[in-house]
């Protein structure tokens, strides 16, 4: 009984605020868009796959997701190689200066977003590096770069300091201790870490429009656009459930590899 | 007690003033702080506004359930586009007494031929803006589109010319230059000017819908395709600022696209009573004179001339004379197929 009170609240937030959007969603991608933007008033004829042919008959949708997944990729790798060594030595730190450390890394969190984007921006133009490429990259591990720290020091923080004395009393030098056994016993924090930033990343639009240049169009932007600009709700909703699709993928593929390494 | 009863007076007196209030979502910097400020003044109201900086903003936003607003400034597709879907009042012209100060050249245009419900305000082109004195040097001419489409021009501009970062404005612009009609629907053509726009492209610094502006009059970029108000104030922080050259603009001889705002009420509205109100207001001839001396925009309101700084009345990229009409044309919305195909092409010149 008690097990239920507790579950159903958040099980009832999923349906209401996850499942039930994400199946009008999966509606609205087999109608017709309307003639001021919205649906098509429903008829036989207004249903049908014709967004799904028509991004299926191009191959530019799918290279722009495909170049969607490359930047979330590597912002991944870029967040996971600065955070790893920063969450070590807070983890390693003495406990009092630890929160202090934490409280620094979420700091940025009380400004808004969009005010330290426009910081960058400002930054980012005397270096001549403002609207390209590398602007969007700097800018997405700049705001993903917490989340990834987050997990990893929780998960550094429990290893058992007893291990790696163990480890030096039989010989292994810091290479070996590093390698053979924070790393492994890390994975898990790596990998939450990893979907953490990987999985917004993707969906992100703000930062590529902000700081991206004339070809930095990435998938959540057309997205956007869709639904914003061009009224066209059953193509912005096909290609949005192409990207949970293509995420759900990355995320069994991801879970699979996990248990068979983790175990 | 007494203090209660006085308190509960003063609380209610407030309700009485936070009823008088017009929601009205506007333009950024649309409607000058000094007009606001005067109209608040006049009506013994409040007015709060919300801003957009793209029609299809304003109309997705409506679409998707945003309502509250009374009063609204869409340009004239748009307005076709809020008539057809029954989201406007008609406008009692009854209680419109200085309706009649408008150009005629400006009432009964195509998207509401007996003005039931729109009111038009203002006008902008979009047009070239230019750093005058650097296209001197280069001895790049200044009065057609090729400046923005043809490598040879570009070649001596490259990294320095920014273009509006809107579909329909920017292929319009192809269309023109190629000798198409903005309305023109022919796949075939928009995929010419697809081809022109990506063939130019690698010259271009950024797409930009606003950052120009500023870049402009700061001597950054040299040339960009934007709005006719947006220029003039480039022209003037140029000016104010004491810079080395002079910002100047002009219509290209191949047409352009002119946009007429207007004031229309949205059916949602609560209070219809202060929105004819203040559209009366803006149609005083002393008050509709300001969204072009204080914005740079042109003016459909004939009482407005005599009151508008003469530099500003004789700029015809600003007040386009009867000579220059013919050139321009107004955008007219797409069918939702078109829209498609559109975007799929506009995706195409962002990506490649």
């Amino acid at each position: 009984m008690t097990r239920w009170l507790v579950t159903l609240p958040p099980a009832l937030f999923l349906v209401v605020f996850f499942l039930i959007p994400a199946l009008i969603m999966a509606v609205a991608s087999f109608r017709e868009p309307g003639e001021f933007g919205g649906l098509a008033p429903l008829s036989r004829e207004s249903l049908g796959l014709d967004a799904y042919r028509f991004i299926g008959d191009d191959i530019i949708y799918a290279w722009i997701l495909a170049k969607s997944f490359l930047v979330a990729a590597l912002t991944t790798v870029i967040c996971l190689l600065l955070a790893y060594p920063l969450a070590l030595l807070i983890a390693r730190s003495p406990k009092r200066q630890r929160d202090l450390f934490v409280l620094l890394v979420i700091l940025p969190f009380a400004s808004n977003f969009l005010i330290r984007i426009y910081a960058w921006m400002m930054i980012l133009g005397p270096l001549d590096l403002l609207y390209s490429p590398t602007a969007v990259i700097i800018g997405m591990v700049y705001v993903h770069l917490p989340f990834m720290i987050l997990p990893l020091y929780t998960n550094l923080e429990k290893h058992d300091p007893t291990l790696l004395e163990a480890a030096q009393d039989l010989g292994a030098g810091a290479w070996t201790r590093f390698w053979r056994v924070t790393w492994p016993l890390s994975l898990p924090g790596v990998l939450s870490g990893s979907a953490l930033v990987f999985i917004p990343v993707l969906g992100m639009f703000a930062v590529p429009e902000l700081l991206g240049g004339t070809g930095d169009l990435l998938i959540g932007n057309l997205i956007k656009e869709q639904f914003l600009d061009n009224r066209d709700w059953p193509l912005g909703a096909t290609l949005s459930l192409a990207l949970t699709a293509a995420v759900l993928g990355v995320s069994a593929l991801t879970a699979m590899y996990s248990r068979r390494t983790l175990r | 007690m007494k203090r209660l009863l006085a308190l509960l007076l003063l609380a209610a007196a407030m309700f009485a003033r936070a009823e008088d209030v017009l929601y009205l979502y506007n333009w950024n910097n649309y409607i000058s702080e000094q007009t606001a400020a005067r109209f608040e003044r006049w009506c013994g109201c409040t007015l709060k506004q919300d801003y957009y900086s793209d029609n299809e903003e304003m109309l997705a936003k409506l679409e998707a359930g945003a309502a509250g607003y009374d009063v609204l400034v869409p340009t004239g597709n748009a307005v076709q586009t809020l008539i057809r879907k029954d989201e406007l009042r008609p406008i009692d012209k009854e209680r419109l007494p200085h309706f009649s100060n408008l150009n005629p050249a400006f009432v009964g245009a195509w998207y509401d031929p007996e003005n039931r419900y729109a009111v038009p305000y203002a006008s902008t082109v979009t047009l070239l803006g230019y750093n005058a004195t650097r296209l001197e040097e280069l001895g790049l001419p200044t009065d057609t589109w090729a400046l923005i489409f043809e490598p040879r021009y570009l070649a001596k501009l490259k990294g320095r010319v920014t273009v509006l970062n809107s579909h329909r404005e920017l292929i319009g612009a192809a269309l023109r230059y190629l000798g198409f009609s903005i309305q023109d629907t022919d796949p075939a053509h928009w995929r010419q000017a697809r081809d022109l726009i990506l063939r130019a492209k690698p010259y271009w610094a950024a797409f930009s819908n606003s950052t120009y502006i500023k870049e402009l009059a700061i001597g950054n970029i040299w040339v960009a395709h934007g709005y006719s108000s947006d220029m003039f104030r480039a022209r003037e922080d140029a000016k104010a600022a004491q810079r080395p050259f002079r910002i100047a603009f002009s219509i290209p001889n191949e047409g352009a696209v002119l946009a007429v705002d207007n004031f229309v009420i949205h059916k949602s509205s609560r209070r219809p009573d202060l929105a004819h109100r203040f559209i009366d207001f803006m149609l005083n001839g002393e008050n509709a004179a300001d969204v072009s001396n204080l914005i740079g925009a042109g003016n459909p309101n004939a009482a407005a001339v005599p009151y508008i700084r003469p530099e500003i009345a004789g700029e015809h990229a600003i007040f386009p004379t009867s000579a220059d009409m013919p050139r321009l044309e107004m955008l007219r919305d797409l069918e939702p197929r078109q829209r498609r195909l559109m975007s799929r092409l506009w995706t195409e010149i962002k990506v490649k």
